[in-house]
């Protein structure tokens, strides 16, 4: 049974067996889950495991999907992705995906021109990062790897999302750049947005997690918080033994 | 001897911003949509016969049909990416080029129907006869130097509409990477069809001037493309000024084959394009 969070709120994301498929291919296989504002939600898993389907599914960039994704109460069966950012939630993606010709200033502009155009404006992304202030005119492709990645943050967070998906943000970068990263979650969740965080690296997504689901070959084989489960039933969970 | 070629190079000059009008709508779509419209030519044909229709039969002075002409030529470009060519997109260069190429063979047929073969020329009011006089006995028309000076302002504004404003911004993402530009929330096939709506704004303009300077006929398309093609590979792909400077270099050949003999015009510009090509195949301005 997956744990609920003690909250009288309904979830901001309400996911029932979900199965997304490629072609003939199930990557993802009745996946029930669910996020609330101002909470983090981590998914672990190995490769393959049906992780990045699954949010490329909630941002309505599946092939096919089978079950209903509810987000504040409303499917969101049939809607593109242009209006489902524009509701509010917001995507990094795995490998960042900037446009490289584009500087950081236009790069970190488009993200608020999809979405919901709030109370997060440009200044408190430079105020997150500043070296991004000092590189505004630079070209994306001039800029290293976490300087990168903190504009596919950036960039997500000007669309003021009410749910965050993030996708790898820690994938080949160095660990002292993905713990300034990680450093803005709690800042991220105090605005009570809800985060669900997909990640390879086991231990930094339980450190920062409220809750966590485990995903197996497309198959949710384990729901719970980090603080109640012993890190040998998330390894069994994990590789399925 | 010496003024007879330093008037054939001005004249050339000014021919090539006529090339370069013809050539900016043709480099947008390369630079941005990365596809090679063949129509292209046989569009700004379609505009000019839309343009005679309006001067001739309704005796709408040439000035307002091109301003009623541009907003149609937007809407139409927004449509015809939109509907049609946006189907294609993604799949491969074939398609595109098989697609353009059937609306290249259907536009010219239309025309040949509704207007016959006939050779055409709009009359422009008078100032395709005038001229300005310089020292050593050249003489400028205005027409050619009022094309020339549009031609320079429209890559001039181009260029400020697509690296200094939002939309500009957006055009630019989805041209970098289509789906990481979907993947976050724009709307691809939108700003793509707006873009091929200004593709049509410059096929309306470049109608206005070329169906006053030169004949055209149902079957003139395919000789503009080809002209406009060979400015957009001699500036580099996706640089406006790369085509403005790849049409004059084209205007200026042409004009000085034409010196040695009337015969030489169009090859002469040709063995240009074909010997800069082998040099430098990237153009000469490449982004």
């Amino acid at each position: 049974m997956p744990v609920t969070a003690a909250s009288d709120t309904s979830p901001l994301l309400a996911v029932r067996q979900l199965s997304v498929f490629y072609g003939q291919f199930r990557a993802v296989d009745a996946v029930d889950l669910s996020v609330r504002a101002g909470e983090v939600v981590s998914i672990i898993g190995a490769n393959g495991a049906g992780k990045s389907s699954l949010l490329k599914a909630i941002i309505g960039q599946a092939d096919r999907i089978e079950g209903v994704i509810s987000y504040c109460g409303e499917d969101l069966a049939g809607q593109g992705t242009a209006e489902i950012v524009a509701k509010g939630i917001a995507l990094v993606p795995e490998g960042r995906r900037l446009f490289p010709s584009l500087s950081v200033e236009e790069n970190l502009h488009i993200g608020w021109e999809v979405g919901r155009q709030g109370e997060i404006g440009i200044e408190d992304v430079f105020g997150f990062f500043p070296i991004l202030k000092e590189r505004c005119r630079q070209k994306a492709r001039e800029l290293s790897g976490g300087q990168q990645q903190m504009v596919a943050l950036g960039r997500a967070l000007l669309a003021n999302p009410r749910l965050l998906l993030c996708d790898e943000i820690s994938l080949g970068l160095a660990p002292v750049v993905i713990d300034s990263l990680y450093k803005l979650i709690p800042a991220i969740k105090a605005r009570g947005i809800g985060i669900l965080v997909v990640e390879q690296d086991i231990t930094r997504s339980l450190a920062v997690a409220d809750r966590f689901y485990c995903l197996l070959e497309g198959k949710v084989t384990l729901a719970s918080r980090p603080s109640a489960t012993s890190r040998e039933v998330v390894m069994q969970h994990y590789f399925g033994l | 001897m010496a003024g007879a070629w330093a008037n054939q190079i001005i004249q050339g000059i000014l021919l090539g911003g006529l090339y370069a009008m013809f050539a900016i709508g043709l480099s947008l779509s390369v630079g941005i949509m990365r596809f090679v419209n063949i129509a292209h030519g046989d569009l700004i044909v379609l505009v000019s016969f839309l343009l005679l229709t309006l001067t001739t039969r309704l005796g709408v002075p040439l000035l307002v049909a091109t301003a009623i002409v541009v907003p149609v030529a937007f809407v139409g470009g927004y449509l015809l990416q939109r509907l049609l060519l946006q189907r294609v997109l993604g799949q491969g260069v074939l398609s595109i080029v098989l697609v353009t190429f059937g609306l290249s063979v259907i536009i010219q047929n239309a025309l040949q129907g509704i207007y016959g073969a006939d050779t055409r020329l709009i009359q422009g009011g008078g100032i395709e006869t005038e001229t300005i006089q310089l020292a050593g006995g050249i003489n400028i028309g205005m027409l050619p130097l009022a094309i020339f000076v549009f031609a320079v302002a429209l890559v001039f504004a181009l260029d400020l509409l697509l690296y200094r404003t939002r939309l500009g911004a957006r055009i630019r993402a989805v041209s970098d990477d289509v789906a990481s530009a979907n993947l976050v929330g724009l709307r691809s096939a939108h700003i793509y069809a707006v873009a091929m709506g200004i593709v049509g704004v410059t096929v309306a303009l470049s109608a206005g001037f070329m169906s006053v300077w030169t004949n055209f006929d149902p079957t003139s398309g395919p000789s503009r493309l080809l002209v406009a093609f060979e400015a957009v590979v001699l500036g580099g792909l996706g640089s406006l000024w790369g085509t403005l400077a790849g049409g004059i270099i084209v205007g200026i050949a042409q004009s000085l084959g034409a010196q040695v003999d009337a015969g030489w015009q169009l090859l002469a510009g040709h063995l240009v394009f074909l010997a800069v090509f082998l040099i430098r195949p990237q153009g000469l301005f490449p982004k």
